[in-house]
């Protein structure tokens, strides 16, 4: 799968990268986490870091297009209290039929998906009518200075593994069609929780 | 984990750490404007080291953000004063610098999150 190849070499640390927002973010995560329900789409599962962070009792198909992330991704899905099943995929092009699920989760994904709207329009395309769109992402700040920052730091996070930092993910949400029920700020205005509805 | 004290300490020791490099390495001679831009690269090149040191522990984006505000603004200072401030001055400046920068952001954090 083309793309694949820069998050393979990172997967042997990036749980070690993830370490320090997985402490930061864990509480704001669980509260948007609890309005999973039934039948989950959590596209940019990783490692599965955030398998922790889940209700019990879902059923939940994670995607990635990494093998070795979802390697490693393998034995946190065997500790899930519920059902869980990962599948090779670009967010791009879903391989499911349309309507399939309830809900849908991404967490710092958006960032990375090449051409992010037509990622979000696939993911509608998926979602059942009333579904849920919940987004834990960082976007680029409306603060001048923080937002200079993240310019900065963007064209070296871009170079090295494609992550963009200066994304307005809320509008790219609306650019795909969902309604932004709300947004959350986590840390400062630039990681955010957002809830889409189709 | 309090993260208000460790982000407080992470702005001083950044603050600390980039003004004594830069006070360290600027030679006094220097035209002042030269001094200020090699300072703030210096500063920027620590901000990526500082980065990967800290951010796995503490996360990425609590840390990248006042760090690089903070390498910017030590490093092009402690550049302008490296000629005429004693070292020993410029790396408390930089830690005072860096603390109110740290402040000022959990204080910016506060009220977005309102």
């Amino acid at each position: 799968m083309a793309g694949h190849k820069k998050y393979d070499r990172v997967a042997k640390v990036f749980d070690c990268f993830r370490k320090g927002d997985m402490r930061r973010w864990g509480p704001a995560q669980r509260k948007l986490f609890r309005q999973m329900q039934g039948n989950v789409l959590h596209i940019g599962v990783g490692t599965g870091m955030e398998i922790i962070n889940f209700p019990p009792g879902l059923n939940i198909t994670g995607i990635d297009l990494s093998p070795k992330m979802l390697e490693r991704a393998l034995w946190r899905g065997k500790q899930y209290q519920g059902k869980i099943r990962f599948c090779l995929m670009n967010s791009e092009s879903l391989a499911f039929p349309d309507n399939t699920f309830d809900t849908i989760v991404t967490v710092c994904v958006f960032c990375t998906v090449a051409h992010p709207v037509q990622g979000l329009k696939e993911c509608g395309r998926v979602l059942k009518p009333g579904g849920k769109l919940l987004m834990f992402e960082h976007v680029m700040s409306k603060n001048l200075v923080y937002g200079l920052s993240l310019k900065f730091m963007s064209l070296f996070t871009g170079a090295i593994e494609g992550t963009r930092l200066d994304r307005d993910t809320v509008e790219n949400v609306r650019k795909a069609g969902f309604r932004v029920k709300s947004e959350q700020n986590v840390y400062l205005d630039i990681v955010k929780t957002i809830e889409g509805v189709q | 984990m309090n993260f208000k004290n460790i982000d407080w300490l992470i702005g001083t020791f950044s603050g600390i750490i980039i003004a004594f490099t830069v006070s360290q390495t600027i030679p006094a001679h220097w035209n002042m404007f030269l001094a200020m831009a090699v300072g703030g690269g210096i500063g920027m090149v620590l901000q990526f080291i500082l980065l990967i040191l800290l951010a796995p522990f503490f996360g990425a984006f609590e840390v990248m953000i006042p760090v690089s505000i903070i390498a910017m603004v030590v490093g092009m200072l402690s550049g302008m004063a490296a000629g005429s401030v004693p070292g020993e001055c410029i790396t408390a400046t930089g830690g005072i610098l860096g603390l109110t920068v740290a402040i000022l952001i959990y204080f910016s954090n506060k009220k977005l999150l309102s």
